[in-house]
């Protein structure tokens, strides 16, 4: 009995609903029809029109109900990396009243400082010009984390302006190069990689062994472990072969950014 | 007799915290030179070494803030620990009380835990920490400081084991309390020095 009476309440319920539906469909259908027809004459769009008028001015498109829309700044300015020295000197200070927490954030800064400096020194010691590519200087990057999978990222960018472009990161990372390391440790990863993805392999780039990848979207990628634990990658995109990608890597002073990160 | 015990490991906690604070010295130095040098990156190295040595100082400072007893437990300064993890995760900290007893505590102190956004998600946002709270685990504040206790013996026949994990900072504190009640695990939490705790390690 119960069923049938909340069926009947539901047909009820849905019966005096139904006819406001169609309505607001039929009001919704005859609007749209009508702004159609005053764009034809119009030859703009009758809804921003509405809208402009209900605004009331121009200027006040650019105002939503969020609030103002930022329309000034002068963005923020390039602060010098932390002086190293001083840095020491206030860990020492620090130290001596056993103020620890001083001791390592004052290391820490210095840390910091240390790293971008000799990110610099690496980035000014790279090529300017590879394989007819322009080193693009605004998109060089000296990145420091204090903690962190990564220590220290250096990375250039070198492009002929349209779609030709190579990518250089190099980093202290320790996890990466462990990887590396794994895999010219490991006969058995290597056999299982090549095996499973045919589009990676072995290579030596100046003596350092190093892995080649193709991948259709992002082009050529080659890795190579410099000592312990930096490694250099390049991102090649549009690069036409791999005897390209290896010829551009053998351009760089291998040997000279091993010496700066302080490998063997 | 004991006095004397605790005296003697008085006395060589202070020796071995000398020499640290002498090595922390040494890497200042070497890296003080080596960055005049142009060696930027014995600098460096120098200096990721001095981290680690003042990790280890501010660990044992932290040890010696913590209490020699949780009511009837005592500390076992013996099993005491502090070691730097350079990279990841950092320094750890580490005490036992009532080492043999019928109750028996743990505490560690582990800086730039991975485990913390998950406990922190935990904590502050309501819908998980709603479904993640049960009879076994619950969301509860020790001196001001949010954490989550968990009952991990409760279908066990043998003692209860309370775990209460904190979040400080960067650091994860976890307290394991075996043989103990619900409300004993919280008065033991409450005399751990959180505050100072959390300030040494910042």
């Amino acid at each position: 009995m119960k069923k049938i009476i909340a069926c009947f309440s539901a047909i009820v319920f849905i019966s005096c609903i139904t006819p406001q539906a169609q309505a607001q469909g039929l009001l919704k259908k005859l609007k749209d029809k009508v702004n159609d027809k005053v764009n034809t004459i119009t030859g703009g769009n009758a809804s921003s029109t509405n809208n402009s008028n209900t605004n009331g001015s121009a200027t006040s498109n650019s105002s939503n109900s969020s609030g103002p829309v930022n329309r000034t700044g002068a963005g923020l300015t390039n602060t010098a990396p932390p002086d190293v020295l001083s840095n020491i000197a206030k860990a020492e200070t620090a130290g001596k009243d056993t103020n620890y927490s001083q001791v390592r954030y004052a290391l820490q800064q210095a840390i910091m400082g240390v790293e971008i400096q000799l990110g610099r020194q690496i980035l000014q010691s790279l090529p300017n010009t590879v394989d007819g590519l322009t080193k693009d200087t605004t998109k060089n990057v000296v990145s420091s984390t204090q903690f962190g999978w990564t220590n220290m990222t250096i990375q250039a960018v070198y492009s002929d302006g349209k779609d030709k472009q190579m990518t250089v990161m190099i980093g202290n990372i320790p996890m990466y190069a462990g990887l590396v390391g794994l895999y010219f440790n490991s006969a058995y990863v290597q056999n299982n990689m090549v095996d499973k993805n045919p589009n990676i392999k072995q290579v030596q780039v100046k003596g350092e062994k190093a892995i080649i990848q193709f991948d259709e979207s992002t082009g050529y990628s080659l890795i190579a472990q410099l000592g312990q634990s930096t490694v250099i990658a390049w991102q090649c995109v549009n690069f036409a072969t791999e005897d390209e990608v290896m010829k551009a890597a053998e351009s760089f002073d291998i040997a000279g950014i091993k010496k700066l990160m302080g490998e063997q | 007799m004991k006095s004397f015990i605790i005296a003697v490991l008085f006395i060589s906690n202070a020796a071995v915290a000398t020499a640290q604070q002498q090595d922390l010295s040494t890497y200042l130095a070497t890296a003080k030179s080596s960055y005049a040098a142009n060696k930027l990156e014995d600098a460096h190295f120098a200096l990721q070494q001095a981290i680690a040595e003042v990790d280890i100082l501010t660990g044992k400072k932290v040890l010696q803030i913590l209490p020699a007893t949780l009511d009837t437990m005592t500390a076992d300064t013996k099993q005491d620990n502090v070691y730097a993890n350079s990279g990841f995760i950092g320094a750890t900290i580490h005490r036992t009380w009532g080492q043999g007893g019928t109750q028996t505590a743990e505490l560690d102190i582990i800086n730039n835990s991975p485990l913390i956004g998950t406990l922190s998600a935990f904590l502050n946002t309501p819908i998980i920490g709603g479904m993640m709270n049960s009879e076994k685990s619950k969301a509860i504040k020790i001196q001001g400081y949010k954490g989550r206790l968990n009952n991990d013996g409760e279908n066990t026949s043998g003692p209860s084991e309370y775990s209460l994990q904190i979040p400080l900072n960067t650091a994860l504190v976890t307290f394991k309390v075996t043989g103990a009640t619900q409300d004993q695990v919280i008065k033991y939490a409450n005399s751990l020095p959180l505050q100072q705790i959390a300030k040494l390690i910042q």
